[in-house]
Formats: structure tokens, sequence, C-alpha cells
């Protein structure tokens, strides 16, 4: 299934609860479902072998860049605004 | 912080139940990845007011699309020096901090880059904690909100406003907000390259 097809239509649902006054708070079902997903994912990832070491490191690496990559750019651009 | 430690202790116990034994829980993954998404879906219903976002400065909705393309040029440079294909080097970048969401979402078509990515923006998000307080010492506290990606309208928020004062506040929800919203369209995207 395309992944887009639940995001719309949880949109549209959000959108019409509002639209009624019946704003709903979805924190406790989806940390529920986040943390069940989270432990599948870990079962899947178990399943596999990866270096813990590489993943760690790389993990680091792709954090430290997007965030010099997103201030730089951030400063770079607001120079300008 | 609770949260994240709940968070890392079920990736942990997956982990080791993947590990030690054979499991097969048919698609139960993807069901309980639609239903995670769905759930998205209602909150951005729910919170998205275009209205709201004019009455907002420049800064605040120039700055998520600096922080998103920042972020893959990042993924970018990223990618080329750990030999990561460069499709997937993008789709964990694009995630700007949202590890529940883009771990996932690349767990569907790989098991070893939806954890990278998944790991990945934890570690952006724990990062922005450590590291924000000390970098509005050198840089502006309003560009410096970008550190913390689409993190920032949650949380990362409260440490937003106790380092940055409340004018970084607006800000950064605004920002975190706008991310909030691209991210699960870009992330899909560029998976489906």
């Amino acid at each position: 299934m395309n992944i887009f097809i639940p995001l719309i239509l949880g949109a549209l649902a959000g959108y019409l609860l509002r639209r009624q006054g019946k704003r709903t708070n979805l924190n406790t079902p989806m940390n529920a479902v986040l943390l069940l997903l989270i432990f599948l994912m870990g079962i899947n990832a178990g399943r596999v072998q990866i270096s813990a070491i590489w993943l760690l490191l790389s993990s680091v690496v792709f954090a430290a860049f997007t965030i010099a990559g997103s201030v730089g750019m951030a400063i770079l651009v607001g120079r300008w605004l | 912080m609770r949260f994240l430690g709940y968070v890392v202790l079920s990736l942990i116990l997956g982990l080791l139940v993947g590990r030690g034994y054979r499991l097969n829980f048919g698609n139960l993954y993807e069901l309980v990845l639609y239903i995670l998404i769905f759930i998205v879906g209602i909150e951005l219903g729910q919170r998205f007011e275009t209205g709201r976002i004019k009455e907002f400065g420049s800064l605040a909705i120039t700055l998520p699309f600096m922080t998103l393309s920042g972020s893959l040029l990042g993924g970018v440079v990223a990618s080329a020096l750990l030999g990561v294909g460069m499709k997937w080097g993008l789709a964990v970048a694009a995630g700007c901090g949202w590890y529940s969401l883009t771990g996932p979402l690349i767990g569907q078509y790989s098991v070893i880059y939806g954890t990278l990515g998944f790991l990945a923006n934890l570690v952006r998000e724990m990062l922005t904690i450590l590291m924000y307080p000390l970098a509005i010492k050198g840089l502006p506290k309003g560009p410096a909100v970008s550190i913390g990606g689409a993190t920032t309208m949650d949380t990362t928020l409260a440490v937003m406003t106790k380092y940055g004062g409340s004018d970084v506040t607006l800000v950064a929800f605004v920002h975190g907000f706008i991310l909030t919203l691209l991210i699960p369209f870009v992330v899909p995207l560029i998976l489906q390259l």
C-alpha cells in the first residue's frame, strides 16, 4: 500500500474532527504504536547481520553532517533575509 | 527524556528477540506502520491551519526549507564518506530528527538503512538537546534552531525556550511544524526514486 493513502486519510479525518470541534489527544495511542513498531523494527534488524559499531558510527556521522548542513544553510541564507 | 528511554529499550529488546528467536510476524510490521502513519495524518489534520502560518515572520517560514535542504546536503556528504547509496543517505537525512517516522518508513525497503535512519535521527535529537545551549554562544539564536529539525515543535522546544528565550520559541515551533508537514511526503518521495 502506498504510504500516502493512510497519511491523507488520516489528515482528512483530523480535519473533520477539527471542523466538528472534536480534537482528540492521540499521544497515548501514538506512543503505544510507536514502541510496538520500534520493537518490530528491532526484531527485523536483529535477524540481519549488521556491525553494531558501523551502525553507531554511521549514525553519528549522519547526525553530525545533517546538523552542520542545516545550520550552515540557515546562517548562509539568513544573511539575505 | 523518559520516553526516549522506552524507545531505546524497545529497540534493544527487539534486536535481542530478533537475534535469539526465529519469529515470523507476517505483515504486522506494515500494518503497524500504516496505523502510525494514519495517526500522524490525524495529528496533521487537527493542527494544520494555513491562515496561522502567514502570521509569522519570514525567518520562521523560510528556515524550515533551509533546514531541510541543508540536511539533504549533509546527507550527500555523509553518504559519500561512508559509501552508503545516495538514495538511502538522502532518505535518512530528510528525516530531520524525526526518528520515529524515518526509521520505519525506510525499514519497509531496507532493514539496515531503516535502522540507520532511526538511529541517525535519534542521535540528531539527542545532539540537539546537548548542543543547542552551547551553539547559541557562537551562532545567532534564530538560525541555530535548525539544529533540531522537526523536533523543535515538541521534544526539543523546551530546550530552545529555556536557552534561546521566548522570541525563539515561536520560530522553533513554526519551524518544527512546517517540517512535520513536509517530512511525511519528502521521505517516501525519495524512497520511490
